[in-house]
């Protein structure tokens, strides 16, 4: 018997699925780009018939926006005024992932326990906190924190810690002149103690006795801080270094700019097809690519090359700055990345920074500062001075808010991650004789922490995007101060894509340091 | 043939003394009192139904499970809640587990070299070049760089026995060691174990391989109901049973 075989043909092209792939993937990437550009042109049309222009002026034209807190109250333009907003937004998220995380671990770890009122406790706390809604939790935080009483003529003075309707004050310290020389001091003790580190490490390894190799970091870090703290002035030579490249940075012509970001895109694209390439050789040789594989270093090329393309053609876009110039983007860039170094080097001037003034200057590194109740204004009302640490009702609300929401969910990812290590590990490590802070060490918190990671990351990012609820206590975040910008100028669509802007790039940075995390953690399976 | 392989080993001092053991899980007695006594590199093969104790009574002996009335003394500590002595047993009894129980995130030679080098203190160096002797002994010296999860079940109980016996044990505990493997890769387990046997090193045994009994056991326990019921030699066991369980019990297994 006789099978018959279809003859074999070379694949035409409109049959190749690969080629179909990426051809799709390509043509679905050009319709979205179309799609877009013709909404933007369309909107940029209505705008313009409705008086109000789709632009970026309010950037750098004052806004008259007034901010209730932040680095700057009364900021000169719009790009000012957002940047107080990011920062408030920021200062909540940040802080608050670090403690939702601690808070979070603690609970999770407390509902492990076998003590019956830790256990409970943490349970009640996970389902109270867990099950009411954040912006219901978030109106409580604000309402218990404007019942305290107010302040009066009669609260007038220092204190270490003082509590009222206008928020809380308490004692806080700050950098002051000396701070980032000091700095440097600390990271230079930071790598000598990684060195120690990793002395004492192979010296364990080598020796079996044990090697403290933490310690010595920690004393490490200590010294050089102790020493640091009056030494820091024999650094001030970096600022004249830094002028200097300030000065050098300013008179780069400014065709420097597409130039080093062309190279940059170039140079991107060439390493990750090298890196490819080198991905796809085996001990055998070469292995064959596929078709796919030739899309993908085709269409990695073909980015590098448009991402250079760009950099020269939005080089040349103008833009008018808060002073009224007009710059051209590879200026403005130029011009940044000079005021940086100008900026960094006023930090290293031991001269200015050390004098001591009393109560506002320590002459050292950091000051210790205690808040103070004080009269202001005509009308002599008590307040809050600038010293100390001043956190307002709004941001105690927000803060407190997603900081105790995001933790019950915490402690239930850290509860189920210890859990989901089988109890054999734990077997394991006891029938070997290993106490129980070394196997939980070397054995299961390894294992959790693989399992936590992922959905921790999701929490980091739920976080982040809940402070844009602050705006329900009148918080000062970049969706408040938007909001007020809309008000003011009418720019919704320009705004409203800042906050896109800004959202994905904090959501899009957690990802990444999540990601990189779990990757280096992922366990090899056959 | 198989006489002359047991005969070569002459068994000493006592070495796991058990005495009236009783344990309960909530309101289920699993032991009853059970009273035994293992020699020195004598090899003990338990055999039982499921449910009779067998696995909770070698569990105990390195306090895995807690026993609730009678005694336990392993090389001359007796076991209670003092956890100093708790540590050194478990030092001194290495355990084999049904599913192995590696350390999926560690190597292959980091599984075995981690007790050393924590519990014992020893050079990572000197804890490494014995680590490559045992995988050598277990026949798998080319995985040591492995991670578990790219292993067979047969080599990763391999690599479970070395993990074992770089803590230089005294005593072996075998639960259910080839439970979860498959047929072909039963016999490179039990080679490895008859190895063990052979020099020298005093094993107890959980497992349902009647072959591995008759041929390296000194002495065949039976459980049943948390008691054992007949103890003898494999030959005495195998072909002359006395209790009427022990007889229903090998007529549904042989």
């Amino acid at each position: 018997m006789t099978v018959e075989v279809r003859q074999h043909q070379k694949t035409p092209l409109w049959r190749n699925a690969t080629v179909l792939k990426w051809a799709s993937q390509v043509f679905v990437l050009f319709m979205l780009l179309f799609l877009f550009g013709a909404l933007g042109s369309r909107a940029t049309d209505n705008f313009a018939q409705s008086d109000i222009s789709f632009g970026w002026d309010w950037l750098s034209n004052p806004t008259g926006v007034q901010i209730r807190e932040g680095i700057d109250t009364l900021p000169d333009s719009g790009a000012r005024a957002l940047t107080v907003g990011i920062i408030n937004t920021m200062r909540v998220a940040i802080s608050g992932i670090f403690v939702a995380t601690l808070i979070g671990t603690i609970i999770g770890i407390a509902r492990l326990s076998s003590n019956w009122i830790v256990n409970k406790l943490a349970t009640v706390y996970i389902e109270t906190i867990r099950n009411i809604p954040l912006l219901v939790q978030i109106f409580f935080w604000s309402a218990l924190a404007v019942g305290l009483p107010s302040l009066t003529a009669e609260d007038v003075g220092t204190y270490w810690f003082k509590t009222s309707n206008r928020g809380f004050a308490f004692s806080w310290v700050f950098p002051d002149g000396g701070f980032w020389p000091w700095l440097v001091f600390i990271a230079v003790g930071f790598f000598v103690g990684r060195w120690l580190l990793r002395r004492r490490r192979q010296h364990q390894e080598d020796t079996g006795e044990p090697g403290h190799g933490g310690w010595y970091m920690a004393a490490s870090i200590l010294v050089f801080a102790v020493v640091g703290w009056f030494a820091w002035p024999v650094l001030s030579f970096m600022e004249p270094v830094l002028e200097a490249i300030e000065k050098f940075v300013a008179n780069l012509p400014q065709i420097i700019v597409p130039i080093v970001i062309a190279l940059g895109a170039i140079a991107a694209s060439v390493w990750w097809i090298r890196g490819f390439f080198e991905s796809r050789r085996t001990p055998a040789g070469f292995g064959k690519l596929t078709d796919d594989d030739w899309f993908r270093v085709v269409f990695a090329g073909f980015a590098g090359i448009a991402i250079a393309v760009v950099a020269f053609v939005i080089g040349e876009f103008t833009i008018k700055t808060v002073a009224g110039e007009v710059l051209s983007v590879a200026e403005l860039a130029i011009v940044g990345v000079s005021n940086f170094f100008g900026w960094l080097g006023a930090k290293f001037n031991a001269t200015d920074a050390n004098t001591v003034i009393e109560g506002i200057r320590s002459g050292g590194p950091l000051v210790f500062e205690r808040p103070q109740v004080i009269l202001a204004g005509g009308a002599q009302i008590p307040q809050f001075g600038s010293s100390g640490m001043v956190l307002t009702v709004p941001f105690f609300a927000i803060w407190t808010g997603v900081t105790v929401y995001t933790a019950s969910f915490i402690a239930e990812i850290v509860r189920g991650g210890i859990l989901a290590v089988p109890k054999g590990q734990t077997e394991a490590s006891m029938a070997l004789g290993l106490k129980r802070s070394q196997y939980l060490r070397q054995i299961i918190l390894p294992q959790a922490f693989r399992i936590i990671l992922p959905p921790l990351g999701n929490q980091y990012l739920n976080l982040a995007k809940n402070t844009s609820l602050g705006i329900a206590v009148a918080f000062a975040d970049i969706v408040a101060v938007g909001v007020t910008i809309v008000n003011q100028t009418g720019q919704s669509l320009p705004v409203v894509l800042v906050w896109m802007a800004f959202f994905l790039t904090v959501s899009l940075s957690i990802s990444a340091v999540v990601n990189y995390y779990n990757r280096r953690m992922q366990l090899v399976e056959r | 043939m198989e006489n002359e392989q047991r005969s070569t080993r002459t068994l000493g001092d006592p070495i796991v003394i058990t005495d009236g053991v009783k344990k309960w899980f909530g309101d289920f007695q699993a032991l009853k009192g059970v009273t035994a006594t293992v020699r020195e590199r004598e090899v003990v093969v338990i055999i039982g139904p499921s449910g009779s104790g067998k696995s909770t009574y070698i569990r105990c002996i390195n306090r895995l499970e807690a026993h609730q009335e009678g005694t336990i003394i392993v090389d001359g500590t007796e076991l209670t809640n003092d956890i100093k002595n708790i540590e050194k047993i478990r030092s001194e009894v290495g355990m084999v587990f049904q599913q192995f129980n590696l350390f999926p995130h560690l190597t292959v030679l980091d599984n075995i070299t981690l007790a050393p080098q924590w519990v014992r203190k020893q050079p990572k160096a000197e804890t490494e070049e014995y680590a490559m002797e045992l995988l050598e002994r277990v026949g798998i010296p080319e995985q040591a760089d492995k991670y578990p999860g790219q292993l067979s079940g047969g080599q990763q109980q391999r690599v479970a026995i070395a993990r074992s016996l770089a803590m230089k044990p005294r005593i072996m505990l075998f639960d259910e060691p080839t439970s979860a493997l498959d047929p072909e890769m039963i016999k490179e387990v039990l080679d490895v174990m008859k190895e063990l046997a052979h020099g020298g090193m005093t094993m107890m045994v959980v497992t349902h391989e009647m072959g591995f009994a008759r041929e390296v056991a000194d002495r065949v326990m039976f459980f049943d109901y948390g008691t054992i019921v007949e103890e003898g030699t494999p030959e005495h066991f195998f072909t002359n049973p006395q209790h009427d369980r022990t007889k229903l019990f090998l007529s549904q297994i042989l």
